[in-house]
């Protein structure tokens, strides 16, 4: 669910631009850092902005008979973090705009703050919380990635409502009628984004657990040590 | 995909000689004007010529343009619907300029996204990427999104066969099982493009890769006539909007 290219006013594409601006800016600085140290990291960058963008492409089955489409942020920012995520979904964004018609250009820093700032962040602390409570991966998993879709689909319907309150019920009557229509879609979407993360990590636990580990996602299995006989 | 046939457009365009600059530029005059002019007759001049331009000089295809635009249609549709209904004790009715609100909104909307596809269909994404280094983003967020557009294909391929591989061994009869495979296809998507990653790094390092990956783009020079028709629509448009308001 991105906000189409002109849908919000010019002071409003603006100010959502300047407050995706520090956590973008913050992200690129991170992704310049770990490419000067690491000059191979460009390259696993790179492969988990395809990645994301392709997670996007994957068509889920949807409870009112259609198809969705995962917003794909949510496994992104546990396995790279989010201010990584913020730049790679940002440039996500702006791909999504040019190859698939879905967004824009003036609204790229509204789609990149639900999309690629407060998705991210609401869905990886969600995680860090569940597991801190002493949750295993794969609830942890569903919570964090479930909560980063609802979290985008909020943060748009704000968007929205904020641009065009309507003038009888206010901020909150106009909030709640964005919420009500976009829920339609949106709450199965994000039901079935966190069931689609939970058999995406359990699927990794098994065939790519060192990269897992590598990512600080598992802990290191002991190594066994081998006993006299 | 909608998105392959969008880079094709862009790679068989007439315009994929002219420079990126002078594209980007005649783009953004036409979404300024979508913005910020009202949408009689502003918007309407502006799709109109996005739509022009697009079909006729830069020859792309009608369908392909056609199809792209279905996607915004579809989010200004229920977006424009939603904003002009009002909510109240009475229950659900229109807003008092619920016909205006929902013309100047689609206006301008359907406009802005025509003259953002004119843009898509005819630039290829690795023709604009190096126009983000004038813009001043670092070399290396420049690189990440380059390996990232030539991966998508990629792994955009991976997907189609896995998935048709899922289809024949009916993986995707029914819910549960649909659930199951996406997992399963979005797992062997990520390992595969960590995998391929991993290679071309070996790749690159065996020649000697140190400071980034450097590639020798196309010279595609600015044109003065494109430039002046890029300075002259947007402010042709402008002019003709207020003496008609």
């Amino acid at each position: 669910m991105h906000i189409a290219e002109g849908f919000l006013p010019a002071g409003h594409a603006l100010g959502w631009t300047l407050a995706a601006a520090p956590f973008v800016a913050h992200g690129a600085r991170a992704v310049v850092k770990e490419v000067r140290e690491n000059p191979e990291s460009t390259l696993l960058l790179g492969a988990a902005g395809a990645f994301t963008f392709v997670l996007s492409a994957i068509k889920l089955p949807s409870i009112t008979g259609s198809s969705s489409h995962p917003t794909g942020t949510g496994p992104g920012a546990i396995l790279f973090r989010p201010p990584v995520m913020a730049l790679l979904g940002t440039v996500v964004l702006l791909f999504q705009a040019l190859l698939l018609a879905h967004g824009g250009l003036t609204t790229l820093g509204a789609n990149a703050f639900a999309f690629a700032v407060v998705g991210p962040w609401a869905g990886y602390a969600a995680y860090r919380l569940t597991r801190a409570a002493g949750a295993g991966l794969l609830p942890a998993v569903f919570v964090g990635v479930a909560l980063a879709d609802l979290a985008t689909y909020v943060t748009t319907s704000l968007q929205l409502a904020l641009a065009f309150p309507d003038a009888s019920t206010g901020l909150a009557g106009t909030l709640a009628k964005f919420l009500g229509v976009f829920a339609v879609t949106q709450i199965p979407l994000a039901i079935g984004e966190g069931l689609l993360g939970v058999l995406l990590f359990r699927v990794l636990t098994v065939n790519a657990r060192p990269e897992l580990e590598r990512l600080g996602i598992l802990k290191p299995a002991p190594v066994p040590t081998g006993g006299a006989a | 995909m909608t998105g392959l046939a969008v880079d094709e457009a862009a790679w068989g365009s007439a315009w994929r000689g002219r420079s990126p600059g002078d594209k980007l530029l005649l783009c953004a005059g036409l979404v300024g004007c979508a913005l910020l002019l009202p949408a009689w007759p502003g918007s309407v001049l502006v799709g109109l010529a996005a739509v022009a331009l697009a079909l006729g000089p830069a020859r792309v295809p009608a369908r392909t343009f056609g199809r792209a635009i279905r996607w915004p249609l579809a989010f200004i549709a229920i977006g424009a619907l939603t904003a002009v209904v009002a909510v109240g004790d009475g229950g659900i009715g229109w807003a008092p300029d619920a016909a205006a609100r929902a013309g100047s909104l689609v206006g301008h909307a359907v406009a802005g996204s025509a003259a953002v596809l004119l843009l898509a269909t005819t630039t290829p994404m690795s023709d604009l990427l190096p126009e983000l280094r004038r813009l001043r983003v670092p070399a290396a967020v420049v690189e990440v999104a380059g390996v990232t557009y030539r991966l998508v294909f990629v792994l955009l391929e991976s997907l189609g066969t896995i998935r048709e591989a899922q289809a024949a061994r009916m993986g995707w009869a029914g819910p549960r099982r649909s659930y199951r495979s996406a997992g399963m296809l979005a797992a062997a998507v990520l390992t595969r493009s960590w995998d391929r990653a991993r290679r071309m790094q070996d790749g690159l390092a065996g020649r000697g890769m140190e400071t980034g990956l450097r590639v020798l783009p196309d010279a595609l020079p600015s044109s003065r006539p494109f430039l002046a028709l890029a300075l002259a629509l947007p402010a042709g448009i402008t002019a003709l909007t207020l003496v008609v308001r």
